[in-house]
């Protein structure tokens, strides 16, 4: 079982690729976290069982296969024919039977089962001539989908390994360092540090004994590319860490998964015990000598652990209070010991940058944004999912020709990148292109690659205030600026949102901004004004309309809002009554309905369902008004 | 600690043997005794705080810090939902109003009769399917509020 | 001994100062809420931050750290008073006095910067304690580690383990000594100690009968420092009539 040497991988993978290739037909049921949800795993089940029913021999005919995530997680469960390159999309386990008559034997396409253009209304077959894949270029993400991850032989038929081949056999840990400075790769968990420049810190630092370490904390609301990585192909991170080890001389490693991940900890424990198995984790890795060996390490549910000297603490089995900055932990990092610690992303991409030469990944990019990166499209998007496309794509690309636009056809506000430590980016800057610098230029940040498009329905102090709310509950409370300024922000943000916002509260939030940037202890409280100052920069008028006028213009704000209908929209459909949880809304079928102002809670349910666009918001101060007069 | 603990220890002598002695194996620790009890009890925690020759306020220390854990008993359902940022736009807040209303309790409580926990959840990384609702292990995507009532009822096998 | 300059005084110390000790041997005043020297610096209050700039950084590229544990190199240009440092310190003593309106430390630095009242929303159930960790750390520099901080973010609380009377503590009273705004609270009679909850029976001196150290503290210290026991139950004035008996018999040879 154990592979010795490089030419034993290379068998080992013709066998595996000619064993794919033997099957007449093979069927791709997406079993990410987001199918999950969906139900596809009974909708696998459902294939393997009329397989079993029409006694179809499998292995030969028509194989199953569960994979990692597919990326279109909006029109899941996803499910990919091999070789016809067919996607049905939405399939439920009672279309199954269908699919095994129509198609697999008859050859036949099921039209209603395909991806529908939604401009055109075109129906699309082909799985790569679908506009949200046609676009996409994939590096760490390059198997995903298309392997089962459970199963080692499946990714090596795919090339897992061949990268870590060639850096064993071929090359010294030197020379693999000096590759991985040629493709220029740039940390992926959001502060972009250049990859090689870390290792190189970290080789120069005196001792014999260091680690590597992978950030699966992947801690940003929005963002789950991280995850899709560790559950859809954990060998790519395995082999990635593998080789970095092998290039700083460490030889133990830790993968750190978040405690809200359960699959990607299954995942990542069967990868790593079939890497062991096949002798490509251990003593005398495929032959060459090198030993190491990775353990995983499960989060306990805190954001702060994502920042990298709270990780370590948190793998000591301490509280994740960050340390002082200026001891860098590439010299004094876990147990005060020399570590390399980056992110999912980065480490998957270096199987492929050994493999294919960094000069390949320095091709794609932009002139200080290097390769690839993978970014979760979601929020009021159509064709919310996963992406990895070349740096440098313009934001107007990603949202309007991959993400088909927004949701119900509503006009764009704004898409915020970068997580908590993030900005909003508004309309007039949608065609920069996505680079590190760029995007911090612009007062918001690459962050892990989350990218949540807001339309009109969307108040962007809400936003903000979200955004302080998340992190006041994530901060450490180590440090005053941070535990005291977050919570004060909050404070302030609700009188705001309530319509108990005064002058001079603008100036108070951004001299606590200040003093937050420059006196937190670490990037969480330091960057938790981003999206403060950037909501501030492009959306000022909002929050003068709060505090000045008491009103909300995206009639978001509850205390701040009413509803009402109007009488020559309504159709008398009775989907507001239904909707609506606390009864506020009186109204016979067929006839108009109405809001009583006394009940209604402002949640807007009502709106969101209403399909003739008969309700609308204004500002409650227009009510009491009217009770004045 | 209203009552004095009497759990079962043989459980947490098991957990212990599975990891090496000492500090860095207490976080895992702690989340397979949580696993194991539905909570972590004071006494267990004194027993592993004394295996692994960490002091008891350290051990406390990271019970409270890390959101994983409970010192108090847990429903036997816990409900999470999530109130990452896409959720959060796509409704999440009216989903933790309708479970306050349908269980009459609030995140991070627990109901008399055990059988429920609320939790809000800092994003299960479902984000294309937001807002998203965990009931035990089931997920499901696209939550709406009128359906609160059937993710509670079985929390199993339907589609949404 | 790396030579630098703070607020324009050129300032030489030893290899492993911090920056607060370059500070003091210059004479300059840089306030602190959570530095004790004896006890390895935290960083945490946040207060004693300065605007610091490296030899090889341009002239006017300035970094804000905290002086407390930030190592001093050659060349270094340290400025304490830069006015983003002042209104820096303002707004975290503005935010303390939120947290803490009563307490009389508080009120007093935050007057010197001229934070009368705070801009903030007070707490609604204020304590005097500004969550400095000096408590906690004394109490692990000792060994005893018997409270420790419970929670995080603006809820993180000092507690002993289940907010039960912590059955590691020795009674010693350090963590009230060292408390900057003497927030810890504990009853000490000539018979028994009280703090945290705990209850201490008091150790006296065997020839004057005055309390002078708890048995678990004087078992902690045998036991650390391989001194009997039999010392740390004699009360220092007793230490000293001792002692002075035994010079007194000692004879001086001219």
């Amino acid at each position: 079982m154990r592979i010795e040497s490089r030419d034993r991988l290379e068998t080992l993978r013709a066998q595996a690729r000619e064993s794919n290739a033997s099957r007449a037909q093979q069927v791709l049921v997406c079993c990410g976290t987001g199918c999950l949800a969906w139900g596809s795993k009974k909708v696998a089940e459902a294939f393997a069982s009329e397989i079993a029913k029409r006694s179809i021999d499998a292995t030969v005919n028509l194989f199953v296969k569960t994979t990692g995530c597919h990326g279109f997680c909006e029109r899941g469960p996803l499910v990919e024919l091999q070789p016809s390159g067919i996607l049905y999309t939405k399939v439920k386990p009672n279309r199954v039977e269908e699919i095994v008559e129509k198609t697999l034997i008859g050859g036949e396409v099921i039209k209603n089962l395909l991806y529908k253009e939604p401009v055109s209304g075109e129906r699309i077959a082909q799985y790569d001539e679908i506009p949200f894949y046609k676009n996409q270029v994939r590096v760490a993400m390059r198997n995903i989908g298309r392997i089962d991850p459970t199963n080692i032989l499946d990714a090596i038929a795919e090339g897992a390994y061949s990268g870590l081949a060639k850096a064993l056999h071929e090359m010294t840990p030197d020379e693999v360092l000096d590759e991985v400075e040629i493709s220029g790769q740039r940390g992926r968990g959001g502060a972009g540090f250049a990859t090689a420049r870390k290792w190189r810190s970290c080789k120069s630092a005196p001792g014999d004994r260091r680690f590597v370490l992978c950030n699966g904390d992947e801690g940003d609301p929005g963002a789950f590319k991280d995850r899709s990585i560790m559950e859809g192909d954990p060998h790519s991170v395995i082999e990635g860490m593998i080789i970095g080890a092998y290039a700083l001389g460490a030889h133990e490693g830790w993968i750190y998964v978040r405690d809200e991940y359960p699959l990607a900890v299954v995942n990542l424990g069967i990868a790593i015990a079939e890497a062991r198995k096949y002798g490509l984790l251990g003593e005398n890795i495929m032959g060459s000598g090198f030993d190491f060996d990775i353990k995983i390490s499960r989060g306990g549910g805190a954001f702060v652990c994502g920042e990298s000297s709270a990780l370590m603490r948190s793998l000591e089995g301490k509280t994740g209070e960050p340390r002082a900055k200026y001891v860098h932990s590439t010299e004094k990092g876990l147990f005060d010991l020399p570590t390399v610690l980056n992110n999912v992303e980065t480490w998957a991409g270096i199987g492929a940058i050994i493999d294919r030469g960094g000069e390949w990944f320095a091709s794609m990019g932009t002139e200080r944004s290097k390769g690839t990166k993978a970014f979760s499209l979601v929020g009021k998007v159509k064709n919310t999912g996963l992406i990895e496309l070349p740096m440098g794509t313009t934001l107007r690309h990603i949202i309007y020709d991959i993400g088909g636009g927004i949701l119900n056809d509503r006009p764009f506000k704004a898409v915020q990148t970068g997580g908590p430590s993030g900005g909003c980016v508004p309309e007039e800057l949608l065609d920069l292109p996505v680079d590190y610098e760029e995007l911090t230029e612009a007062g918001s940040m690459m962050g892990s690659g989350g990218m949540i498009v807001m339309d009109d329905r969307t108040c962007m102090v809400d936003v903000a205030r979200f955004f302080l709310a998340f992190l006041e509950e994530e901060s450490c409370g180590k440090c005053t600026p941070c535990r005291e300024g977050l919570h004060q922000m909050v404070q302030i943000y609700d009188r705001l949102i309530a319509g108990d916002g005064v002058e001079g509260d603008i100036e108070l939030i951004e001299r606590l901004a200040a003093a937050m940037k420059l006196g937190s202890l670490c990037e969480l409280g330091k960057s938790a004004p981003n999206p403060v100052l950037s909501t501030l920069r492009y959306f000022r008028a909002e929050y003068e309309a709060h505090i000045v006028d008491k009103a909300c213009p995206a009639g978001i704000c509850r205390e701040l809002t009413a509803y009402e209908i109007i009488e020559d929209e309504c159709d008398g459909c009775h989907a507001c009554f239904k909707a609506c949880p606390v009864d506020a809304i009186t109204g016979v079928v067929k006839e108009l309905h109405v809001i009583h102002h006394d009940a209604c809670i402002s949640c807007g349910a009502c709106f969101d369902v209403c399909p003739t666009n008969a309700i609308r918001t204004f500002p409650k101060v227009e009510l009491k008004k009217a009770e004045v007069v | 600690m209203a009552e004095i603990e009497c759990s079962d220890l043989g459980m947490t002598e098991e957990i212990l043997a599975g990891y090496p002695a000492g500090e860095p194996a207490l976080i895992q620790i702690l989340q397979d005794v949580h696993h194991a009890y539905n909570y972590l009890p004071c006494d267990v925690l004194e027993r592993v705080a004394e295996a692994l020759d960490v002091p008891l306020a350290k051990v406390f220390s990271v019970s409270t810090f890390y959101k994983a854990f409970s010192l108090e008993p847990q429903g036997d359902t816990i409900v999470k939902v999530c109130t990452g940022t896409a959720c959060h736009i796509r409704g999440a807040g009216q989903l933790v109003e309708e479970l306050e209303r349908q269980l009459g309790i609030g995140p991070g409580e627990t109901t008399e009769d055990r059988s429920f926990t609320i939790k809000t959840v800092n994003c299960v990384g479902a984000c294309a399917m937001a807002p998203v609702v965990i009931v035990g292990d089931k997920y499901w995507g696209s939550a709406k509020p009128t359906r609160v009532k059937k993710y509670l009822a079985k929390g199993a096998d339907d589609e949404n | 001994m790396p030579t630098l300059k703070v607020n324009g005084r050129r300032v030489t110390v030893d290899g492993d100062a911090t920056i607060l000790d370059a500070a003091r041997a210059a004479g300059v005043a840089v306030p602190t809420l959570c530095n004790f020297d004896g006890l390895e610096p935290w960083g945490g209050c946040r207060l004693c931050v300065v605007d610091m700039s490296q030899a090889n950084w341009d002239d006017d590229w300035f970094k804000v750290v905290t002086a407390c544990n930030h190592p001093v190199e050659d060349g270094m240009t340290v400025v304490t008073d830069s006015e983003r440092i002042i209104e820096t310190r303002r707004v975290i003593l503005d935010l303390l006095l939120a947290r803490c309106p009563d307490a009389p430390l508080v009120q007093e630095l935050a007057r010197e910067y001229g934070v009368e009242e705070t801009s903030y929303t007070p707490n609604p159930e204020p304590d005097d304690c500004i969550l400095c960790g000096l408590c906690t750390r004394v109490c692990d520099h000792i060994g005893v580690s018997a409270i420790s901080s419970a929670n995080r973010g603006w809820g993180r609380e000092i507690a002993p383990p289940f907010h039960q009377p912590p059955p590691d503590c020795i009674g010693c009273l350090a963590c009230a000594e060292i408390c900057p705004t003497d927030c810890i609270t504990y009853e000490t009679s000539n018979t028994r100690r009280e703090i945290w909850g705990k209850e201490f029976e008091m150790l006296r001196d065997p020839k004057t009968g005055e309390a002078v150290i708890t048995k678990e503290q004087a078992d902690h210290f045998a036991e650390r420092s391989g001194v009997p026991i039999t010392y740390f139950e004699t009360s220092d004035a007793s230490k000293r009539r001792q002692m002075a008996s035994t010079f007194q018999k000692l004879q001086v040879v001219k």
